[in-house]
């Protein structure tokens, strides 16, 4: 059952890795005010969230495609509601 | 009939270098704001370059400023955003089955300047040859990374999102 539960725990470090990747991208591409640690993985990204706006998406489309080789379609938008699921949409797409 | 029949077949395809007069029809812009020149080289839809002809007598000029004229660096990003409605109206032309479609109608709004640098003064007499590069886009969205340079100095550089306008609107 050990090795089960250690590969349990790195999914879930990598993945906090990620999520801690994609803040620090964020912040970075689209210069926010904001520390990225502070940013949590449940927060939505547009409006009260972290107030990106609508130019914000092609931005954000774009580095996440530099860094991850991960396209984001015009039908994929809902993806970028919310940190969480951009991050599902990078872990499911990555090459 | 059949000079009717050829003409019809023999549609031509947009090409460069484009007149200022072939520019006028692609964009909606008019004296005393349609800014290119000449386009010298053309990729519908891919990228541009042009010619911008920087000369004392534009009327900007006699107010920036009176006594030290400057090509104000607003109309460079300007001249930049023009040539990419020519790259993406010029591929709206190619696409349309129906030539007639208003191409210029597509031309939509400036969204975004990101990261645009000036590294010198354009000043009277200086031909600024302008590149654009169409990138990513997403829904109405297009990013556009631009550059302006007097010879073989480069003057400006920009990053851009313009939009399209939908033909439903």
């Amino acid at each position: 059952m050990a090795p089960i539960l250690e590969e349990i725990t790195e999914r879930a470090r990598d993945r906090q890795q990620l999520c801690a990747d994609v803040k620090a991208l964020l912040v970075d591409r689209l210069d926010l005010d904001v520390d990225p640690t502070l940013i949590g993985d449940d927060q939505p990204l547009f409006g009260r969230g972290l107030e990106l706006d609508s130019i914000d998406t092609l931005e954000l489309a774009m580095a996440i495609e530099e860094k991850y080789e991960v396209t984001i379609t015009d039908d994929e938008t809902d993806s970028l509601l919310s940190l969480n699921r951009l991050v599902d949409h990078v872990e499911a797409n990555r090459p | 009939m059949t000079s009717v029949a050829l003409a019809a077949v023999d549609t031509p395809a947009i090409a460069a270098p484009l007149s200022a007069d072939d520019i006028a029809r692609l964009l909606p812009h008019r004296y005393p704001f349609l800014m290119l020149d000449r386009v010298t080289a053309l990729e519908p839809g891919i990228s541009a370059e042009g010619i911008k002809n920087v000369t004392a007598s534009d009327a900007v000029l006699a107010g920036h400023f009176p006594g030290r004229m400057i090509y104000p660096g607003v109309l460079l990003i300007e001249c930049v955003a023009q040539l990419a409605a020519v790259i993406y109206g010029s591929a709206a032309l190619v696409n349309a089955e129906d030539a007639s479609a208003g191409v210029s109608d597509r031309v939509g709004y400036l969204a975004e300047v990101r990261q645009a640098k000036f590294m010198r003064p354009v000043y009277p007499g200086d031909q600024v040859t302008l590149r654009a590069t169409s990138g990513p886009r997403m829904g109405a969205l297009i990013s556009v990374t631009g550059q302006a340079s007097v010879g073989r100095e480069v003057v400006m550089t920009a990053r851009l999102v313009v939009t399209e306008r939908d033909q439903e609107e």
